[in-house]
């Protein structure tokens, strides 16, 4: 780099004092080669600051982004990596037994607002279920009808003396009438009797008989040993 | 320097919001850097394809890197930095291909001008001397010249983001400019026979 390259390069980048400028400029007045070279390089500098900016792409913004996270692709997605990501849960027992009593606490509650529904399921084969207790000679029998417009469903037999009011059923969802006694081992005659007038034989026993009056009384055998 | 756009108290709160890995905030902080860091990777690479690939790595380096940045330099500085590293390293692996002269004539023609048709012409066709005479050029000349003349940093920007001193620069830049000036007066001469 001689001395004139030198006085060039420090006016392109600004490092002459004024009075150095008004020196350099009179020199590439006088000087047509200085000047040629002092212009080509000024039009380099002006032609760079023009060149045209080169923006990004509609997309860059979001390809990077999704570069960043190559996994997630969309919102679903990402809910789903987070529900199924794996855990670890630290815990101490003080925390634990706090859970647990939040947790029996929380089903309690629960619980109580759950409504005490016996679910009665319909009998395939008798109306008469029994249960027998090996400890007393006696055997429980659950009888059940189906009803739903009955007002009132009672009992009659040779184990309460045909009384239609002594051996009441009660009523659950869907018109189903129960009720359980308790028998000593033997063969009972019933009917049910329904909303005290209507006298009907129980249309799931598996026996009948004829009552002598032109209808049939159900049969229950309640056995020893069931 | 220019690569600024709209520094303050609100990118201060997204550089931390991408400290702590938020990709919404870093990408604001993309979309309003992804501009400049393009075209800084485009003067550089000459290429439009691998300018944007390297701007995407420089971007991911950055959002990498976060976390250990410390407000001791200015963002835009520190980015570009990413950025020309990561140009530096591709022309180094690049060194003995030939650059693409049709991939210009691509760019020029996206480029939205206001000037009239015969100041177009004539402007564009120094832009692709000069844009090729820049793709000839070493690549530290090119990434002095390219960061003091076509996006205007000053010598002291250029000092802190290359950590290159102020002397050191001047002479890049000096042999760039004169190298430039030399292809686009050689080029300049064969015009003017047709031009008659």
């Amino acid at each position: 780099m001689n001395e004139q390259d030198v006085l060039v390069q420090r006016f392109l980048d600004q490092d002459l004092t004024p009075d150095e400028r008004v020196q350099f400029l009179e020199q590439v007045d006088a000087d047509p080669r200085l000047r040629r070279e002092w212009l080509n390089l000024e039009m380099v500098i002006a032609e760079a600051g023009r060149l045209p900016r080169i923006g990004p792409s509609t997309q860059f913004t979001a390809r990077v982004l999704e570069a960043l996270d190559p996994e997630s692709k969309s919102l679903l997605d990402r809910l789903v990596g987070w529900m199924t990501a794996p855990r670890t849960l630290q815990w101490n027992l003080g925390g634990a037994m706090a859970s647990a009593c939040v947790a029996i606490v929380a089903v309690a509650w629960l619980l109580r607002l759950v409504p005490v529904r016996p679910v009665e399921v319909p009998f395939n084969s008798s109306s008469a279920q029994m249960v027998s207790l090996e400890s007393t000679p006696t055997t429980y029998v659950r009888l059940v009808l189906v009803q739903p417009w009955a007002q009132s469903v009672s009992v009659a037999g040779d184990f309460n003396g045909w009384s239609p009011d002594r051996t009441s059923m009660q009523r659950s969802d869907g018109g189903v009438w129960t009720t359980t006694i308790r028998l000593k081992p033997g063969r009972y005659q019933y009917m049910f009797v329904i909303d005290g007038k209507q006298w009907l034989a129980d249309p799931l026993a598996t026996e009948d008989t004829g009552d002598g009056f032109g209808s049939q009384n159900a049969i229950l055998d309640v056995g020893t040993t069931l | 320097m220019p690569v600024e756009p709209r520094a303050g108290d609100d990118e201060a709160r997204l550089i931390a919001r991408s400290q702590q890995q938020d990709p919404e905030a870093f990408g604001q902080l993309v979309g309003r850097y992804a501009g400049v860091i393009v075209n800084l990777a485009y003067r550089m690479v000459g290429n439009r394809a691998d300018a944007e690939d390297l701007a995407q790595d420089a971007f991911l380096a950055a959002f990498k890197a976060l976390p250990m940045f410390r407000a001791d330099s200015k963002f835009s500085t520190w980015l570009y930095r990413i950025a020309a590293n990561k140009c530096k390293d591709w022309l180094r692996a690049k060194h003995s291909e030939p650059v693409d002269l049709d991939d210009h004539e691509a760019v020029v023609a996206q480029v939205v001008e206001t000037h009239t048709p015969e100041r177009l012409l004539s402007q564009q066709q120094v832009a692709q001397q000069l844009e090729g005479a820049l793709q000839r050029l070493p690549p530290l000349y090119r990434e002095a010249f390219v960061l003091k003349h076509v996006e205007g940093l000053s010598y002291e920007d250029m000092q802190e983001l290359l950590g290159v001193n102020v002397d050191t620069l001047k002479m890049r830049v000096y042999k760039g400019r004169v190298q430039l000036s030399r292809e686009l007066s050689e080029w300049n001469d064969r015009q003017l026979p047709r031009s008659r």
